[in-house]
């Protein structure tokens, strides 16, 4: 059957993640990423901030290259002269922007072996905050339901397809579990959750979630690295956000080395800010309109 | 190349052909394949050994002799040896061209499968006769193999050989299960259900009047259309247990048949108050069943396809038409109407979903009337469409129907329709619980 491919709803950071990818014999036959959490995804639904957008072509050939931040990352986008639909809506949008987008999955693998996913858009549409809202909600439901798969898996002593399915996986879930446990071997859930965390915070910002992860600490650090205090490093993110917010005299954000100075001055120290704006930017609240500036993303 | 150097190919060629062929012949083959048509030695003899019949088997494809229990789903050509269960002769349309194939079951020792011979031409087959299927290939359909008979195919007669088909392949077991659950791949079932309606039709069956006794039958689960030819006499509002009942589907949705060997017994309702209504399901669930009946989903219009917005139809027959050109009413007056062909996906699977008129008028606010105008005002019909996918496009909408499903997946005629809302506070709040209580 040529049912049409799901569209999945992923963070960058899952399907960034993957290197390993999947294509038919036959030549019509779709090409599918697997992610670490044995997603098999050919389309994906995907939903944040357009943050830079360049047309790498003409005017008559546009080829329109796209970053889109979510919670977890960045997605990249390439619009050629085949989506015509979609190549008109990225001339129309402004950075920043919410956007979401529907589109293919490609692959495009470095000289030096690293493999770079990217989407080629079928649709780009510009929406609201409640609309980005509902897509990090799915998102996170998505991440989550892989996430215990994934564990239900692990659990079972063998994790041939066969013995997936016989303990009610389905086909395809089970390929996918499958493969993923071959080629990356047992996903690190940590990485994961917390990305449910960040996108929980973003939805109840209320809430004080808290699922006990040192902050901004990557996964392999953190047996290693002292817990930081987190509502000391909730005050410095503040503090340079408010900085960055103050620094933008003219609308094109705020020049770098200034914010740099300014938070030195409120003792936080060239590597903090880095650190900080990073988290930031990952968080969608600011962005980099180019190399020596950053602006705030006003909701 | 020169004489010497293509003698050794030359030599082998004749090795092969024993005498055969005249050397002078052979020589002349090899020149012509290697310097008039530049074809490399080992592909030019094998042409000639080809030419010669000197090869056994084809290049392309060899064919197997197989058993119905041992076909994959995936042979090319394939030879049974089969007797006909069940066949019947079909008029269908073929790219506007009327054209008959010959279906039915076949089985053998090891099985039974279904059949499609799709060239008739003179072939004719009996119920209960044994047959040679030549040169057949296979297809899978819901995890069921389908044995095709293409143009390279042929049936053969195979008078005097024996095949039995042991009765137990046909008469399956029938599993007992929830309406919910029935798939289009299923053959007998063993239900029990609340009969929601009755009714009876008379119909004409080759000739002779027959009365067909038909409703709808539901569970907990979901609800399914019943069609008996025997007067069970069935009542509306009563609870039955459908013994042996088999499953026989129209584009995707399954039908329960209440055959002659059923069994029908009274039971007592422990159902309380049906689901009113359609039955919410996930679509990667409506992808793996088939289809179904008054289904409700919830997902994101992911695409409005070509076909949508206003459109033109033929007075007389009603079909959707380009230009004033009806293909089978010609140039013909068109009636405006207004159509949606979306794409609704809820991150599960995927599903396709017409939408009328009116719900059309609701889902994007513009009436017939609205688009009709802004098609004058922009000279074309086209920009309604794109008007109308912005209006719609990544929105959550809840659609109920029912599902059909063909070799391109499923596909919903929109009964309800509506954008809604998802409340996200109260479903975050849910996945955080769900997430701390397990880490």
């Amino acid at each position: 059957m040529n049912a049409r491919e799901t569209a999945w709803r992923l963070f960058a950071n899952e399907l960034n993640g993957s290197t390993t990818s999947l294509k038919g014999d036959e030549e019509m036959s779709p090409f599918y990423v697997v992610t670490r959490l044995g997603a098999v995804v050919n389309r994906v639904l995907i939903a944040g901030v357009l943050t830079e957008k360049e047309n790498m072509g003409s005017d008559e050939e546009p080829l329109w290259r796209g970053r889109i931040q979510d919670v977890s990352g960045s997605f990249f986008i390439n619009v050629g002269k085949f989506q015509p639909e979609a190549a008109a809506a990225m001339a129309d949008l402004e950075a920043p922007c919410f956007i979401a987008v529907v589109g293919k999955v490609r692959t495009y693998n470095a000289d030096d072996g690293r493999v770079f996913v990217s989407v080629r858009p079928e649709t780009v549409v510009e929406i609201d905050e409640s609309v980005r809202k509902q897509w990090i909600l799915s998102a996170a439901q998505s991440l989550w339901s892989r996430l215990i798969r994934m564990k239900k898996a692990i659990a079972i002593s063998s994790t041939s397809e066969k013995e997936l399915i016989d303990a009610g996986f389905t086909e395809e879930e089970a390929k996918g579990i499958d493969i993923a446990l071959n080629q990356y071997g047992t996903p690190e859930s940590s990485t994961y959750i917390k990305i449910i965390q960040d996108a929980l915070r973003m939805l109840l910002p209320d809430n004080n979630i808290d699922f006990g992860f040192p902050e901004d600490v990557g996964p392999d650090e953190i047996d290693i690295e002292p817990v930081q205090n987190v509502a000391e490093r909730q005050d410095m993110e503040d503090a340079v956000l408010r900085i960055i917010i103050e620094l933008d005299h003219d609308g094109k954000g705020a020049p770098r080395d200034e914010v740099e100075r300014e938070a030195e001055a409120e003792g936080i120290s060239a590597n903090e800010l880095e650190e900080i704006s990073d988290t930031l930017m990952d968080k969608g609240l600011i962005y980099e309109p180019d190399l020596r500036r950053l602006k705030h993303i006003p909701y | 190349m020169n004489d010497e150097e293509l003698t050794p190919h030359f030599e082998e060629l004749k090795r092969v052909l024993q005498g055969k062929v005249d050397d002078s012949e052979i020589m002349n083959e090899l020149k012509r394949y290697v310097n008039d048509f530049h074809i490399a030695p080992d592909a030019a003899k094998r042409g000639i050994l080809r030419k010669y019949g000197a090869l056994e088997s084809t290049p392309f494809q060899t064919t197997v002799v197989k058993q119905i229990d041992d076909l994959t789903g995936n042979e090319q050509s394939v030879d049974l040896l089969v007797r006909a269960v069940y066949v019947e002769e079909r008029d269908i349309t073929v790219r506007g061209s009327p054209k008959t194939i010959i279906s039915g079951i076949v089985g053998d020792g090891s099985g039974t499968a279904s059949f499609t011979v799709w060239e008739k031409q003179n072939t004719k087959m009996e119920k209960g006769s044994v047959y040679w299927l030549r040169n057949a290939y296979t297809k899978t359909w819901n995890d069921r193999v389908q044995i095709n008979i293409g143009n390279r195919g042929s049936i053969e007669s195979a008078e005097g050989e024996t095949v039995d088909v042991p009765d137990r392949v046909i008469t399956m077991e029938a599993s007992e299960c929830k309406i919910g659950e029935i798939t289009s791949g299923m053959s007998n079932v063993t239900v029990t259900g609340r009969i929601l309606s009755t009714e009876e039709r008379n119909v004409m069956v080759k000739d002779e009047p027959k009365t067909v006794y038909s409703g709808m039958i539901a569970d907990d689960t979901g609800k399914i259309q019943y069609s008996a030819w025997e007067n069970f006499e069935l009542k509306e509002g009563e609870t039955v247990c459908i013994k042996n009942g088999y499953i026989r589907s129209w584009r995707g949705i399954p039908q329960l048949n209440i055959g002659e060997r059923a069994e029908i017994s009274r039971v007592d309702d422990t159902f309380g108050t049906l689901p009113d209504g359609a039955v919410t399901k996930s679509i990667g669930e409506i992808v793996r069943t088939g289809g179904g009946i008054d289904i409700n989903i919830v997902g994101t219009i992911v695409d409005v396809r070509r076909g949508s917005g206003l459109i033109e139809r033929c007075p007389e027959c009603n079909r959707s038409i380009f230009n004033g050109e009806c293909q089978s009413h010609g140039k013909v007056e068109p009636v405006l109407d207004l159509r949606l062909k979306l794409t609704v996906d809820d991150g599960t699977g995927a599903v396709s979903a017409i939408v009328n008129r009116e719900l059309t008028e609701v889902l994007t606010g513009t009436t017939l009337g609205a688009a009709e105008g802004l098609a004058k005002a922009k000279g074309s019909i086209e920009p309604v469409a794109s008007e109308m996918a912005q209006k719609i496009i990544i929105k959550r909408v809840s659609m109920t129907g029912n599902v059909l499903s063909d070799d391109y997946g499923p596909m919903m005629i929109v009964k309800e329709a509506a954008i809604v809302e998802e409340d996200v506070t109260a479903e975050a709040e849910k996945l955080l619980k769900t997430v701390e209580e397990s880490i």
